[in-house]
């Protein structure tokens, strides 16, 4: 495959450039640029003088209008958002790494052959893909059977083994490690334990980055259960105090939490529109910086996720 | 050799001894079970409420039985639970047909283009609307459509207050438009894989036939991808009574005013959950959800099984 997409490749680079190719390359160019810019407007409204907003509007280019106010004050004041950010991290990395490992181990089950338990698992998998409680009845289980209201457990754990991400790692163990291998492991002497910990878990490494990557921008951008259950402020994640400042920046920062001294600088009010602009870029940053990197292993996974074992 | 008499043995294995024997095997698996059978299994049972009276005060499952009498309920409120159906129904239309098409013409796109490493830039950027979570995709959505500071006015020189009930004929656009942006970048990748796999050989031969670069799309590119095109929609049709909770729920900001043309049955059923009063009827809205769901997937399974069994799901 990748032989023939370089073959590809090098005939492409032998034709000439054409008015057809040209016209192909604007499109892709302006469609590219009117992705970006929803983007661009969220970056450029955080660095915006406010009061200009207020007057003007959010606007794609406000030459002379630079002002890193609105940052600078989420950032010094806005004590809530740094407990967030810790909040969104431990569910992210707790999260990411227990429903990894949880759902490795189950996909290697399921995908031995002479397991027979493994055909019954499967189905088991199966079932909650086809049919489920839903919001509500989620909502009345985990609050009132569970009692677990406004508790992180419910961040971490519904979304922690999920169907899908199950049948791609199992997919990747049945096609991309073979069963010579794990055969010569038990022939050398090693238990089932050691021949998953030391020899498949290892070689799973692309899907489990894919799966990985795929699963933390679920925990990071997770609002519905965080605005089911989540109560308290210090518990708040990130996407959660995104919601909460919809109604009002002040929320997040409040005359309170703001010295007068600083109020006064920046003209007796807080700059609501960069203030708020700043926060969502706080928000969405980090995920757009790690997403390059894991490019090339998400794509690997979702091809191998639309192929069944 | 080795092959055949495992398999015998794995025939005449009882499944006591075989599960004992792989005992290692089992405890593996335990962990994920136990977290689905709380998470998935048991919050099925949550649906019983479908079939009771409510009970404003007591335990929640301390109500009457109904039998069925909270479907009536919902069939017949007409404003409500028909309008969030075909509000469902009739996006998932418009963003299966078009997504479907503007995905494929991305893949080709980003396929013919010759500069590659300016179509991976490009694709870079055009993937990255789908990692935005919809809270923060609510503000982007404000910062154009807001009714004094918002971009859309500002640009067309109009003053137009998107967000109230007299702008709910635009919504339906707005929502496509937010839903192309944040999806067709990422929708395009699973297309482009099934590109990189045609034979090169195949446009060189056809090349050499004189064939132009649209026979070749038509004749080559296309019927390729027909397959998966296949797969992909018969999948999605069991998603017809989900939508992307996020897009009606957060971005219209859940707002009354705009129901007629945004509300669909899952963030009706959200809004209920925080707002509801009676909920034996919600609970009998999302029973019906899941049941049309299970029928439809079942269908849509068994029609991927007749066409490609490979892409089946099970």
């Amino acid at each position: 495959m990748a032989k023939n997409n370089k073959d590809l490749m090098n005939s492409g680079r032998k034709q000439k450039f054409t008015v057809g190719q040209g016209i192909l390359g604007l499109i892709l160019v302006l469609f590219t640029i009117a992705v970006f810019l929803p983007i661009w407007i969220v970056f450029v409204g955080a660095f915006t003088n406010d009061a200009y907003i207020t007057e003007h509007g959010f606007s794609l280019l406000p030459i002379g209008h630079f002002s890193s106010a609105g940052m600078s004050t989420v950032l010094n004041y806005g004590k809530k958002l740094a407990t967030s950010y810790g909040i969104t991290i431990f569910i992210t990395v707790v999260g990411t790494f227990t429903g990894l490992f949880l759902m490795s181990m189950f996909a290697y089950s399921i995908s031995r052959k002479n397991f027979r338990l493994s055909k019954f698992l499967s189905v088991y998998l199966l079932i909650p893909m086809l049919f489920n409680g839903g919001t509500l009845a989620g909502y009345i289980i985990f609050t009132k059977l569970y009692g677990l209201k406004d508790s992180l457990l419910l961040l971490i754990f519904p979304l922690s083994v999920t169907t899908m991400n199950v049948i791609i790692l199992r997919t990747y163990i049945a096609n991309s490690i073979p069963a010579e291998l794990t055969e010569a492991a038990r022939i050398d002497g090693a238990n089932d334990y050691r021949t998953f910990f030391q020899i498949v878990l290892p070689l799973m490494k692309p899907s489990l980055a894919a799966v990985g990557f795929m699963m933390a921008t679920a925990y990071w951008n997770d609002w519905q259960n965080a605005l089911l259950f989540i109560d308290t402020d210090a518990k708040k994640p990130l996407q959660l105090l995104l919601i909460d400042i919809q109604k009002s920046i002040d929320f997040l920062l409040n005359s309170t939490n703001v010295p007068s001294s600083v109020l006064a600088a920046m003209g007796g009010s807080i700059p609501k529109y960069s203030c708020t602009m700043s926060t969502v870029v706080v928000v969405i940053g980090p995920i757009m910086v790690a997403y390059p990197f894991f490019q090339k292993y998400f794509v690997k996974g979702l091809t191998v996720g639309s192929v069944k074992g | 050799m080795i092959v055949k008499s495992s398999r015998k043995q794995r025939l005449q294995d009882p499944i006591l001894l075989n599960t004992w024997k792989n005992r290692a095997h089992v405890i593996m698996a335990l962990p994920a079970f136990l977290v689905l059978f709380l998470v998935m299994y048991v919050p099925m049972v949550g649906l019983i409420l479908a079939f009771q009276k409510f009970s404003y005060s007591g335990s929640v499952f301390g109500g009457e039985w109904v039998g069925f009498e909270n479907f009536k309920y919902l069939i017949q409120s007409k404003a409500i639970f028909q309008r969030a159906t075909m509000n469902t129904i009739k996006y998932y239309v418009i963003f299966t047909a078009l997504g479907t098409f503007l995905n494929v013409c991305l893949a080709i796109a980003i396929d013919q283009f010759m500069i590659k490493k300016m179509s991976k830039v490009m694709q870079t950027i055009m993937i990255v609307p789908v990692f935005i979570s919809y809270a923060a995709v609510t503000f982007i959505v404000e910062a154009f459509m807001h009714g004094d500071h918002g971009l859309v006015n500002a640009v067309t020189n109009s003053n137009i207050q998107w967000y109230s009930g007299s702008a709910r004929q635009y919504w339906p656009l707005i929502l496509t438009l937010v839903k192309v942006w944040k999806d067709t970048g990422y929708g395009s990748v699973l297309y482009m894989s099934v590109l990189a796999g045609i034979d090169a050989e195949l446009y060189e031969a056809a090349q050499i036939d004189g064939a132009g670069k649209w026979r070749q799309i038509i004749h080559i590119t296309l019927p390729s991808l027909v397959p998966m095109i296949t797969v992909m929609l018969l999948l999605s049709v069991g998603n017809i009574m989900h939508s992307d909770t996020g897009l009606f729920y957060q971005v219209t900001r859940d707002s009354g005013v705009l129901y007629a043309t945004t509300q669909v049955i899952d963030s009706y059923v959200l809004h209920n959950v925080f707002k509801g009063t009676n909920w034996g009827y919600t609970a009998a809205a999302s029973l019906f959800q899941s049941v049309v769901g299970l029928a439809l997937m079942l269908f849509a399974n068994w029609t991927v099984r007749k066409l490609h069994p490979e892409d089946a799901l099970f």
